[in-house]
């Protein structure tokens, strides 16, 4: 009985512990334009009408992280200066006011990106260039620019390959730098990027498949140029109908698209992300939505989100009763872990607790353990 | 004991009391803005924002400010930033008509990019390294590159070249930086009032990228207090310099066009700045005196200042000042609110002319040579019109000179040689000792540091033109040390050109003004001048080599190798034949025709071929087999080995 209580121990020990008791408290956006020169105009007016929707959504400046190639707004060829346009009607500047840029020019590198992604950065680079997020971060990371099978070029100098990525985003799981990420690419051949991610909670969708061009959408001929590519002009005309109180789910903005007009297949890896998409709503990661708990006492922690406050498409966030909130706050936080972890392993687990608890002498059962692994060393060896 | 405490309580109250009138009395944090207007004689109109902000001396280090930004006073806490400026310029001064010798070129006049330059109040082993994180705090602050100043290679430490004489100076510049929007937003945030409000409420941001050139400045300095205990109080100075077109639809070429602040900002004046202490627009205007009575005692005579045959103002102004050569008309912006804006407005009548002083010398800068291997240098100063007039010649042993201060840095992959140092005075050359009094050269070491190169020069004063050049090789950078854009070229930072003899100030005889833009007027500023940005044409690699050599070998061993197979493996006849069996089958049109003309001629149908369609397929077949086997042979082998690894 001893041993086998052992052996279930080690077992344990060895298996990955499933602490996702963090709770969503940040949004951070990561928003990168890779294309230098003036012709890749679209790329940047891309990344910056993504910078104004985060913005719209909620995402404040410090929480965002724009790195934009080159200087369009105040380019010589440009007919508009300090102005940039993602349309033809000239409606809307996106340059704005009010914008942070926080890497531009030659400082637009591979190594200056996977440095923001990990967080390894010298002592004096300032906070407002680092992606400073944490264990309840949702993280939106959105790239564009000039790609292949597996790659992102940056500046026509540089690669960024599908293996950097997913060791910078594995990187960041284990360090903690995020809760999800959220990977949205527009590039040729964008699916390929995703090929080698591993990480748990990451999910990513790309403008088309291997073997598929991007492409633009319109050319403006008045700026002489493209302005937007297709995969991100229908991504904003799916976000321009949403305010900050809007619960439009994930599988929304992923029914949204459609092949034809992208004339690509827009691509989603969903097998590394466990929650639903249909209850996850796109504020999640495209704007900055919290929830407010009304609770009787305070500094009152939740530990983790209920799953039967999660939303679905159809449902807006906001209207879960006041009720149901109070009901939850009276809760212990211990109750609410127990009546939801009911699968057999974390039975098994709380089990084994007890049993180990019961134990009288424990230094037998370590010295037993050791033997035990040194006989199963031997045996193993002997039989390879 | 709670009898003592009793009789203490006022006591205290009295003493923090006290304590609070001090404070109160003491000087306080003061913010000013102005903005001064200029028509051009090249049918321009140049702005100068100009804010102030003074934090006096306090023990509160930098935590607590009312105005000040607390951003720059935690910059000038942590680094310990005796005095600074950054300046985002776009654009180049043309000193021929915008004046150059006047306190606004020769402070706002900058060359293209962003310059920073320090003055640190740190032991000298750690002046590197505050300019190193400065550099960085200020890139975060300012939303540009400015951290690629960090790197020796970048910045230098100047004498006295530069005008401001201390062994604790850095200097750095990067001619092509952008400046964008970007740029001027954090620059606005440091203002007590933003854009919203005052002054800057005009800075509409299409408008300033417009024009020909925009120069955003930001100087502070700190100011001892000499108390013990105290800090040391801070004067933050930020001034944007734009020049911008006035739209016209008079087609006449010499009138000058008429404006407001409305059409040059498509913006208004809704009240000024209420944290501001003074709000002032300035409208001057140059040689405007010869027509003018000196006395403007009488009312009627003021109004003939500002309404009169030539021009006229929209708005009266509240006052008039002169100097020697300009006029002064100054406005109080307190008065206007939303429903009665404050929108200046020139109108011109008559065809009016006028010139800039500008500075003794015009200096430009150029490249000399071709080829990707040696270049030279130039830098040529020539005389001006109004060298003559001008004051601040020195009179030596009989001879008047005028001394001409040049600074220059070096990327260190510009390899000068600073012996082929050679000075040109009115196409003759010179011996160093003769007009060169002054000489510190640091040369550069290879991806290390940059070179620098100061110069003092004395050249007679009825000089016409001097020309210095040097000699330079072309060096080779390491391919990961080219930039994505290598064969735009690389540029060399603009030269100073300073007239340590030559100031210029504005006075305008006016004790009772306290304005802060008047009073930097009136201090006598050092005339100086940057020349040009140089771009240098530098042997790039063939960035695509490595993937145009894979494509080529790839051609020729294809082309080689498909060429011999072909060769040894074809064969001709069997091909024929297989061809001609093929053509049995499929050309039945052409059989049929070939029947009709037998028939029509008599003659019997030509046999099929000798082989029989039985043995052809039996060939085939074996053929087949032995292709099966043979790549389930290699299969198998392959499998072998591969398990066996």
């Amino acid at each position: 009985m001893k041993v086998l209580t052992l052996v279930m121990l080690l077992c344990y020990s060895f298996a990955f512990s499933s602490g996702d008791t963090t709770i969503h408290t940040n949004n951070w956006a990561v928003l990168v334009c890779t294309s230098r020169f003036w012709f890749n105009y679209r790329h940047m007016a891309n990344t910056l009408s993504l910078y104004r929707t985060v913005k719209r959504l909620g995402i404040p400046d410090e929480r965002i992280i724009l790195m934009l190639a080159d200087d369009m707004a105040c380019n010589a060829r440009n007919e508009y200066p300090a102005q940039v346009f993602n349309n033809e009607n000239h409606k809307l500047n996106l340059y704005g006011d009010n914008v942070e840029v926080d890497y531009r020019g030659y400082e637009v590198t591979v190594e200056n990106f996977l440095r923001v992604l990990t967080g390894r950065h010298e002592n004096a680079v300032p906070r407002s260039k680092r992606l400073l997020s944490d264990e309840g971060s949702h993280i939106l990371l959105y790239m564009t620019g000039h790609g292949g099978d597996e790659f992102l070029k940056f500046q026509d100098a540089e690669e960024l390959q599908s293996h950097d990525l997913a060791d910078a985003v594995k990187q960041m799981k284990e360090k903690r730098r995020f809760k999800e990420l959220m990977i949205m690419v527009d590039t040729c051949q964008a699916a390929t990027l995703f090929n080698q991610l591993q990480s748990p909670d990451v999910l990513a969708i790309g403008s088309s498949l291997k073997g598929e061009n991007s492409y633009s959408h319109h050319l403006d001929s008045d700026v002489g140029v493209s302005v937007v590519d297709r995969f991100t002009y229908y991504t904003l005309a799916f976000f321009e109908r949403l305010n900050i109180y809007d619960n439009a789910s994930l599988n929304s903005l992923f029914r949204s698209y459609d092949p034809k007009l992208l004339m690509s297949t827009a691509y989603y890896r969903t097998d590394l992300y466990q929650p639903h998409l249909a209850e996850v709503p796109v504020t999640n990661f495209f704007g900055s939505v919290m929830e407010t708990l009304h609770t009787d006492s305070v500094y009152k922690a939740f530990s983790s989100k209920t799953s039967n406050n999660k939303i679905n498409s159809e449902m807006p966030l906001n209207q879960l009763s006041e009720h149901d909130e109070l009901q939850k706050a009276n809760i212990q936080n211990d109750e609410l872990k127990t009546e939801k972890q009911k699968c057999p392993y974390t039975q098994m687990r709380v089990d084994l607790h007890k049993k180990l608890e019961k134990l009288e002498n424990v230094d037998t059962v370590v010295n037993l353990g050791i033997a035990v692994m040194l006989l199963v060393v031997m045996v193993s060896s002997s039989l390879l | 004991m709670a009898s003592l405490i009793r009789s203490w309580i006022p006591l205290l109250i009295l003493q923090s009391f006290l304590v609070a009138i001090a404070f109160g009395s003491k000087e306080a944090e003061e913010f000013s803005e102005a903005l001064l207007l200029k028509p051009l004689p090249d049918r321009k109109v140049l702005a100068h924002f100009h804010f102030e902000n003074r934090a006096p001396p306090s023990n509160s280090h930098g935590r607590h400010h009312h105005l000040f930004p607390k951003a720059i006073s935690q910059l000038v806490q942590k680094f310990r930033v005796k005095e600074m400026e950054l300046s985002f310029t776009q654009g180049r001064w043309n000193h021929e008509h915008w004046g150059g010798f006047d306190p606004l070129s020769s402070m706002n006049a900058k060359p293209v990019g962003v310059e920073l330059w320090a003055v640190f109040d740190v032991p000298q082993s750690q002046v590197d390294t505050s300019w190193k994180n400065l550099t960085h705090a200020l890139s975060g602050l300012f939303c540009a590159s400015i951290n690629f100043l960090e790197s020796s290679t970048s910045y230098a430490a100047p004498t006295w070249g530069f005008g401001t004489n201390s062994d604790k100076l850095r200097y750095g510049s990067l001619p092509r930086e952008a400046v964008c929007t970007e740029n001027l937003t954090p620059w606005l945030k440091l203002l007590p009032c933003r854009d919203k409000d005052g002054i800057s409420a005009l800075m509409n941001r299409p408008s300033v990228y417009r024009g020909f050139y925009h120069s955003q400045r930001l100087h502070l300095s700190t100011v001892e207090s000499g108390q013990e205990g105290l800090g040391s109080g801070i004067v933050l100075e930020q001034t944007l310099t734009v020049v911008l077109q006035p739209e016209t639809t008079s087609v006449e070429t010499n009138m000058q066009p008429s404006w407001s602040l409305s059409s040059l900002f498509g913006r208004k004046v809704v009240g000024s700045c209420v944290l501001a202490k003074s709000s002032n627009v300035y409208l001057q205007l140059e040689g405007r005196l010869g027509h003018e009575s000196k006395n403007v005692d009488t009312e009627i005579e003021a109004h003939k200042l500002w309404k009169n045959a030539d021009f006229d103002l929209s708005l009266k102004p509240d006052r008039v000042l002169r100097e020697s050569s300009s006029l002064l008309f100054i406005f109080d912006i307190d008065k206007s609110s939303d429903s009665e804006p404050f929108d200046l407005g020139l109108t011109w009548k008559l065809p009016s002319k006028w010139s800039c002083q500008q500075a003794p010398l015009q200096a430009t800068r150029f490249l000399m040579g071709s080829g990707n291997e040696r270049g030279a240098i130039a830098i040529l100063l020539k005389a001006t019109e109004s060298q003559e007039k001008l004051p601040g010649r020195v009179v030596t042993d009989g001879r008047c000179t005028i001394k001409a201060n040049i600074f220059q840095i070096f990327p260190w992959y510009v390899k000068v040689y600073y012996h082929t140092l050679q000075i040109f005075v009115d196409q003759q050359q010179k011996t160093d000792c003769e007009v060169l009094k002054k000489i510190n050269v640091s040369p550069s070491t290879d991806k290390v540091s940059s070179g620098m190169l100061e110069m003092m020069l004395e050249l007679p004063c009825e000089v016409k033109s001097a020309a210095i050049s040097i000699e330079y090789d072309k060096g080779f950078l390491h391919i990961d040390e080219y930039p994505p854009d290598a064969n735009q070229g690389f540029d060399i930072p603009s030269a100073l050109i300073s007239f340590p003899s030559h100031h210029a100030s504005l006075d305008f005889q006016e004790e009772l003004s306290k304005s802060p833009l008047l009073s930097s007027f009136k201090e006598k500023s050092l005339v100086r001048s940057y020349t040009e940005v140089l771009l240098v044409p530098l042997t790039t690699p063939d960035f695509s080599m490595p993937y145009n050599v894979i494509t080529i070998t790839c051609t020729i061993f294809a082309l080689y190798f498909g060429s011999l197979l072909n060769v040894l493996r074809r064969r001709i006849g069997e091909e024929e034949r297989f061809l001609k069996s093929q053509g049995k089958k499929t050309f039945g049109l052409k059989q049929l025709l070939s029947r009709l003309t037998a028939k029509i001629r008599g003659r019997p149908i030509e046999p099929p071929s000798s082989d029989s369609p039985a043995a052809q397929s039996s060939f085939l077949s074996s053929k087949l087999i032995f292709k099966i086997i043979l790549v389930a042979g290699a299969a198998a082998a392959w499998q072998y080995f591969s398990t066996d690894n």
